[in-house]
């Protein structure tokens, strides 16, 4: 008798806890891109990513160290000879960013660009 | 013809310029060769932007200018004609940054002025001419590398 009029309660209180539609999303996981570096480009060598949106630059060496840097948005990375590097980021502006190498390659190394496009 | 080829071969010798040469293409350089004189450096004038310089100056240029651009170590500073210059010098500080920029993209003819324009970045560049305002104390850097093995 007393365990009937113990239940009802107890299962109204573990039923606020149950929320009828789960409000909790998983993190949206970034984006992820891909760029090869070598001597002497970025491929690809234009990118478009979204304002706001987390994205994964995955740069990978084909060669020998290279670096990317866009001076415009406070990034930089170091890619070692035949290694890879990443860099996350969210964009908080728009408009065209120029990548430059940042880390000296070769005779090339000054034309070695990418160009970022971040869009609304 | 024999005195002719002797003054040819004397004339090709590396030796300093004189006096009246040296002011008349130092005069030239400045006021009538050496373009760009009123682009400005775009980036900042601080610690960052000269280590940065610091750092691609040390690519290839040490090797010609030692490694506080005073020739430190580099033993054939004085043997060029015309001899290379410390940067430090007047002569070098007097150019505009501009001016600084167009030397270092298109080099200087006839001495051994190498043109970095597509080989160091636009970056790199600047910020090289960030460090040669403020260099190092002579000999406070050492020798470059490749001079002491």
């Amino acid at each position: 008798m007393k365990m009937k009029y113990m239940l009802v309660p107890l299962l109204l209180i573990g039923a606020a806890f149950v929320p009828l539609k789960s409000n909790v999303r998983a993190q949206d996981s970034p984006r992820r891109i891909e760029i090869t570096a070598k001597q002497f480009s970025f491929e690809p060598s234009e990118i478009t990513v979204k304002k706001g949106e987390p994205v994964v630059l995955v740069i990978k060496s084909a060669d020998v160290a290279h670096g990317l840097r866009f001076r415009d948005l406070n990034l930089n990375v170091k890619i070692d000879k035949g290694g890879t590097a990443e860099l996350p980021f969210t964009p908080d502006k728009t408009g065209d960013f120029v990548g430059q190498c940042s880390v000296f390659c070769g005779s090339g190394h000054g034309g070695m660009k990418m160009t970022m496009h971040v869009v609304n | 013809m024999c005195v002719l080829a002797l003054a040819g071969l004397a004339g090709c010798k590396a030796t300093a310029p004189g006096k009246f040469e040296t002011g008349v293409l130092t005069f030239a350089k400045h006021h009538v060769f050496v373009g760009n004189k009123k682009e400005k450096n775009p980036l900042p004038d601080n610690h960052d932007t000269w280590n940065d310089g610091k750092e691609a100056f040390s690519h290839y240029c040490v090797a010609c200018h030692g490694m506080d651009g005073q020739n430190t170590g580099v033993p054939f500073a004085d043997r060029l004609s015309p001899p290379i210059p410390p940067l430090t010098s007047k002569d070098v500080q007097s150019y505009t940054d501009g001016q600084l920029k167009w030397i270092l993209d298109y080099g200087i003819k006839p001495s051994g002025m190498p043109a970095s324009k597509g080989i160091l970045s636009d970056d790199d560049l600047w910020s090289i001419i960030v460090y040669i305002r403020h260099l190092p104390p002579a000999g406070s850097q050492g020798v470059p590398d490749i001079y002491t093995h």
